[in-house]
């Protein structure tokens, strides 16, 4: 029989080849087997995120105080109009609720390149539609709209969603960060509701409707900015930093015309 | 292969590591992610399990192969098999324990680079059979596992006044009467405390201090 010598360059190779067969087999089928399951873990932690900020508390499990409270819509991110149903249809968008926007930023045909000078989230391009998610009160009554936004800060794209008051679309009602890789301790600190506690009732634009929203070193507490102005994280000055810029090119360029038709009425939730 | 080796018994192979060889505490190996991961208990537990699955299979994986391996690329070979378990590990861990994997983040990912699995199948699987390699990946993950939950239980316990996430001691933040130490719950703390279990356990047991590298007694000093 032909006997391998384990030592010599041939072998080696073969053997290692081997090797790394076995084992990139059971990965990725590792990989294959575990997707549905992890698709629901993620589908469950963006229930989880959207109820942090709905201002709903959980009663009972994710999923029945999820479809209790919370409609998802789809959001034309430059008309700032809600997509009604049949639209949704004729589109043939099965998953509202889930709509990938992550996924859906780079694809020909549902996405549009912002301009380099705009593009403060440093994202390149972004989905047409977005998910929105309406949080009702036991009447149905729209309380808060919920928005998703991400951007680029220090090592990673920090994906959250932000609430905001249906009324006059300008007061931030709630901000949670969702998926993140920042220096755990430091950027990471992002996720700490003591944190995003600080954004609660700050409003987006002045009366003059300029951008004024900001998180900064310097933060007014007392003056013109109290409004305005979020402490940014000790520790973290280029996260903060780049949080605040997606903060800004989401909600005063991507999303304007919707909260401008929000603030003006335009938009009746609540009919 | 000569099998003259002595192979040593299950016992001596899964008790050691537990305290007399302990990885962390005496062979000062897996540092790194036994600091970061120990401000709460359960993220240590989970971070303890995933390391022993790891390098219990890793070792028995090895051991198997251990006559075919190449000597020339051995150390890829072994790399190869400890990183295809760790992603295991991360997959299972994000399909059911994904807040629990978002709080690990990089730590499961950084198992590959844990000194502990490496280096025992280095040193102990690479010589011997699957059963008293399969005692030894156990023994030392147990004993790594070990050290992590006593780090974790103090860390938990007195700064955030809870024990696998359960109030113990009411935090003043909700009402209660505890003020949290918020030293403990930084990373430093944890090396302060590695340091105290080390100075514990060598004080102990007297055997386990290395001898002196040098003579404090001698008269022409």
């Amino acid at each position: 029989m032909f006997k391998l010598n384990k030592d010599s360059v041939f072998g080696t190779l073969v053997i290692i080849s081997c090797f790394c067969l076995v084992c990139s087999v059971l990965v990725s089928s590792a990989v294959v087997v575990l997707e549905p399951y992890k698709a629901a873990a993620v589908a469950n932690n963006r229930q989880i995120n959207i109820l942090n900020v709905s201002g709903f508390e959980l009663k009972g499990s994710v999923a029945k105080t999820y479809a209790a409270h919370i409609e998802p819509r789809l959001l034309d991110v430059e008309k700032g109009v809600l997509l009604t149903a049949d639209e949704v249809k004729a589109q043939n968008i099965k998953d509202v609720d889930g709509y990938d926007f992550a996924a859906l930023s780079k694809k020909p045909g549902v996405s549009v390149k912002i301009e380099k000078a705009k593009d403060t989230a440093g994202i390149g391009s972004r989905a047409k539609l977005m998910p929105v998610y309406l949080s009702k009160d036991d009447a149905g009554k729209v309380q808060r709209v919920i928005l998703p936004f991400y951007g680029q800060a220090l090592w990673s794209t920090v994906y959250g969603y932000v609430a905001i008051d249906p009324v006059d679309g300008n007061t931030v009602k709630g901000v949670t960060f969702y998926q993140h890789g920042e220096t755990p301790g430091l950027g990471g600190e992002i996720e700490n509701p003591r944190w995003q506690a600080l954004w609660v009732n700050k409003k987006i634009n002045n009366e003059s409707g300029e951008y004024k929203f900001r998180i900064s070193k310097n933060a007014d507490h007392t003056g013109a900015g109290k409004d305005f102005d979020v402490d940014a994280l000790s520790g973290a000055t280029l996260t903060s930093r780049g949080v605040n810029d997606f903060t800004a090119y989401w909600l005063s360029d991507a999303y304007k015309p919707f909260l401008e038709k929000l603030g003006k009425g335009e938009i009746k939730l609540n009919e | 292969m000569s099998n003259t080796v002595k192979v040593p018994t299950w016992k001596e192979s899964f008790l050691e590591p537990i305290i007399a060889n302990n990885p962390v505490m005496i062979q000062i190996l897996g540092i790194c992610s036994s600091l970061a991961v120990t401000s709460s208990m359960k993220t240590a537990f989970v971070m303890g399990l995933s390391v022993t699955f790891v390098a219990t299979v890793a070792n028995v994986a090895v051991s198997l192969v251990r006559n075919y391996v190449p000597n020339s690329v051995r150390i890829i070979a072994q790399m190869t098999i400890i990183a295809s378990l760790v992603i295991l590990v991360d997959q299972l861990l994000k399909a059911f324990a994904f807040d629990l994997s978002k709080q690990l983040s990089v730590y499961v990912g950084l198992i590959i680079t844990n000194c502990i699995v490496m280096g025992r199948t280095e040193g102990f699987a690479l010589k011997y059979p699957p059963l008293p390699s399969l005692f030894d990946g156990l023994g030392n993950g147990l004993g790594y596992m070990l050290v992590l939950c006593v780090v974790a239980t103090i860390r938990e316990l007195f700064g955030s006044g809870t024990w696998f996430g359960l109030t113990v001691f009411q935090s003043v933040n909700n009402g209660g009467w505890y003020v949290p130490c918020g030293f403990l719950v930084m990373p430093p703390c944890a090396f302060f405390l590695l340091g105290m279990l080390i100075w514990a356990i060598k004080t102990m047991r007297k055997d386990l201090q290395e001898p002196n590298e040098y003579d404090t007694h001698r008269e022409d000093y």
